[in-house]
C-alpha cells in the first residue's frame, strides 16, 4: 500500500537543469516496442493466401483500422496517415494490456506518454490541416466568429492535448490503483481477476480505441 | 470532552467517510432504479424473454453500481486508516477526498443506468439482437464510469499525497478546491454519457444493421462530453502538485477554493449539454445512416461550442490560481 505513487525516477543534472527520466515508464514502452517489433516480424515473415494465426491477427488490426480511417478522412488521406493510426492503436492496446502481467506495469499510468502521443496527433492534426487548406485559411478559423474570440479559441485548441491525454491517463491509472487497493483491502481472494478483466482488458481496450478515435477525428476536422 | 489535533483529523475522516458513501450511494440507486423500471416495460412487452432481459438487467446494474463502489472503497479507507497528525493539513485531505468521490460518483451512476434500460427495451424489441445489445450496454456504461474513475483518482492522490511539508495556509484551500474540481466537475459528464449511451442502444434495436456505426460515435460523443470532466481532474492536479508559497492573507486561499469551484460547477453543464448533442445525434445516425459524416460534424461542432462556457470556467480558473 505505500508504495502507491513511488515512481523510481533517473535525475540528470545538465547546466542546470535537472532532466528527469521515469525508469519504469521507459523500461514498460521499451518492452512494449520489442514486443510490437516481434509481433510484426513474425506475422509478415511467412506470407502466404492461407494466412496463419499471426498474420490473420495482423491483418485483422490493418484492415479493421484502415476502415476506421477511411470513415473519417478520404481514401488518399488514410492511405498517408492510417499506417500511423494502426500503430497508434496497436501500441496503446498492448501498453494498456501489458499491466495485467505480474511485475509488468503499464506505459500510459505515467502522465508522459498519453501527453507526448497526444502533442503527436495534435502536431500531426495541424501540420495536415495547414497543407491541405493553407495557412491562411487555416489561420482565419481561429478568428471565428469575431477576431477577439482568438484568444479562447486557441485555449480550446490547446485544451485538446490535455482532455485527450489526461483521459487516457485517468483511467490507467485509476483501474491500476482499484486493483491495487482492493486487492489489499481483500488480501488478494476471489476479486483482483474479476477487476484485472474489467480494468485491464475492457476499459483499456476501449480507452486505446477512443484515443486512436480522436486522434482521426481531429486530423480530419483539421483537414475539412 | 477531549479535544486535541487527532480527534480532529478523526472528526475529518469520520465526516468524509460519510459524505463519500451518501452522497456516492445516490446516483446508482438512481440509475439502477431506471434500469430495473425498464426492464419491467420490457418483459411486460414480451414476457417470453423475460430470462433474457433479467439478466441484461442485472448485468447493466452491476456496472451502475461499480460508482458507489468506489465511494465504499474510499469511504472503508477513511474509516479504517489511522491518519498522522502531523500536519493542520491533515484535517482538510479526508474531508476533500470524501467529497471528490461522493460528487463524482452521482453522474455516472445515473448515466449508466440508461443504456442498461434502453438495453432492456431492446432486447424485447430485438431478441435477436441481445448479445449486440449488450455489449454496447457494457462498452457505453463502462465508459460512462470514467468520470467517476476520475474523481477517484484524484480522492487516491489526496489520500496518498504527503502534505506535511506543505505551507498550511493557501494549502488548506487548495486541498478543498481539488476535491471539489474533480467531484464536483464529473455530475455532468457521467450524466451526459449516460445519455449518450442510451440513444445508442435504442438506435441499435431499432436500426441492427447500423450497429457498428453506432457505437462508433457513441464512443466519439461520449469522449467529447467527458473534456469538461477532464478540466476539473486537470485543475484538481494543478491544486494538488503546484507549490503555493506561504500566506497570512484568507483572500490568496480562497482564489484556490474558487479555482475549484469555478471548474467544478462550471463542467456541469457543458457535460449534460454535450450528452445531449451526442445523443441526438447517435439516434439520427441509428435512422439515417448515409448522412454519419455531415451528422458526426456538426454533432462535434456543437459540443464544441456548448463546450465553451466550460472553457470559460477553466480560464477563470487558472486566472484565479496563477494570476491572482
Amino acid at each position: 500500500m505505500q508504495e502507491l505513487g513511488k515512481v523510481h525516477q533517473l535525475i540528470i543534472s545538465i547546466f542546470g537543469h535537472n532532466m528527469v527520466f521515469n525508469l519504469e515508464a521507459i523500461a514498460m514502452t521499451w518492452i512494449v516496442f520489442a514486443i510490437l517489433i516481434l509481433f510484426g516480424f513474425f506475422a509478415s515473415r511467412k506470407k502466404s493466401r492461407l494466412p496463419g494465426p499471426l498474420q490473420a491477427m495482423g491483418e485483422l488490426f490493418v484492415s479493421q483500422l484502415f476502415a476506421l480511417t477511411e470513415d473519417a478522412l478520404d481514401k488518399d488521406l488514410a492511405k498517408t496517415y492510417g499506417p500511423m493510426i494502426t500503430a497508434l492503436f496497436m501500441f496503446l492496446l498492448l501498453s494498456n494490456w501489458i499491466g495485467m502481467i505480474p511485475y509488468l506495469e503499464e506505459p500510459t499510468k505515467d502522465l508522459n506518454t498519453p501527453l507526448s502521443l497526444g502533442l503527436m496527433g495534435f502536431v500531426i492534426a495541424h501540420y495536415a490541416g495547414i497543407k491541405s487548406k493553407g495557412f491562411k485559411t487555416y489561420a482565419k478559423a481561429y478568428f471565428e466568429p469575431i477576431f477577439f474570440m482568438m484568444p479562447l479559441n486557441l485555449i480550446g485548441e490547446l485544451a485538446k492535448i490535455v482532455s485527450i491525454s489526461f483521459r487516457l491517463f485517468g483511467n490507467i491509472m485509476g483501474g491500476s490503483i482499484i486493483i491495487l487497493v482492493v486487492s489489499y483491502l481483500t488480501y488478494s481472494v476471489i476479486l483482483p481477476p474479476f477487476l484485472n478483466a474489467f480494468f485491464g482488458l475492457f476499459v483499456g481496450g476501449i480507452q486505446a480505441f477512443v484515443f486512436t478515435m480522436l486522434t482521426v477525428v481531429y486530423i480530419s476536422v483539421q483537414v475539412k | 470532552m477531549s479535544n486535541d489535533f487527532q480527534t480532529w483529523v478523526n472528526v475529518a475522516a469520520y465526516i468524509g467517510g460519510g459524505a463519500a458513501m451518501g452522497l456516492g450511494a445516490i446516483g446508482a440507486a438512481i440509475g439502477e432504479g431506471y434500469t430495473a423500471a425498464y426492464a419491467n416495460s420490457a418483459i411486460s412487452r414480451s414476457p417470453n424473454l423475460s430470462g433474457e432481459i433479467f439478466k441484461s438487467m442485472l448485468v447493466g446494474q452491476a456496472v451502475a453500481e461499480s460508482a458507489s463502489i468506489f465511494a465504499l472503497v474510499i469511504a472503508m479507507v477513511l474509516l479504517f486508516t489511522e491518519f498522522s497528525s502531523q500536519s493542520f493539513l491533515m484535517i482538510f485531505v479526508p474531508l476533500s477526498a470524501g467529497l471528490s468521490i461522493g460528487f463524482g460518483a452521482i453522474g455516472s451512476g445515473v448515466g449508466s443506468g440508461f443504456p442498461a434500460g434502453a438495453a432492456c427495451m431492446g432486447i424485447s424489441r430485438q431478441p435477436a439482437m441481445s448479445a449486440k445489445l449488450t455489449t454496447n450496454m457494457l462498452i457505453g456504461s463502462a465508459v460512462c464510469q470514467t468520470p467517476a474513475i476520475f474523481a477517484l483518482v484524484t480522492s487516491f492522490i489526496l489520500l496518498f499525497t504527503d502534505f506535511s511539508s506543505s505551507p498550511v495556509s493557501p494549502t488548506w484551500a487548495a486541498i478543498l478546491g481539488a476535491g471539489l474540481a474533480s467531484g464536483l466537475g464529473a455530475i455532468g459528464s457521467g450524466l451526459g454519457g449516460g445519455l449518450v449511451a442510451g440513444a445508442s442502444c435504442d438506435g441499435i434495436a431499432r436500426q441492427p444493421k447500423s450497429a457498428t456505426t453506432v457505437t462508433n460515435v457513441m464512443l466519439l460523443g461520449q469522449a467529447v462530453t467527458q473534456t469538461t470532466a477532464i478540466y476539473g481532474l486537470l485543475i484538481s492536479f494543478i491544486l494538488m502538485f503546484k507549490t503555493f508559497a506561504p500566506t497570512d492573507s484568507i483572500a490568496a486561499a480562497m482564489a484556490l477554493l474558487g479555482a475549484g469551484l469555478s471548474i467544478g460547477i462550471g463542467a456541469i453543464g457543458p457535460g449534460i449539454g454535450e450528452g445531449f448533442t451526442a445523443q441526438s445525434a447517435v439516434s439520427s445516425i441509428a435512422k439515417n445512416q448515409k448522412a454519419t459524416a455531415e451528422i458526426t460534424r456538426v454533432m462535434l461542432v456543437g459540443q464544441a461550442v456548448s463546450e465553451s462556457t466550460g472553457i470559460y470556467a477553466l480560464v477563470i480558473s487558472l486566472v484565479l490560481i496563477f494570476v491572482i
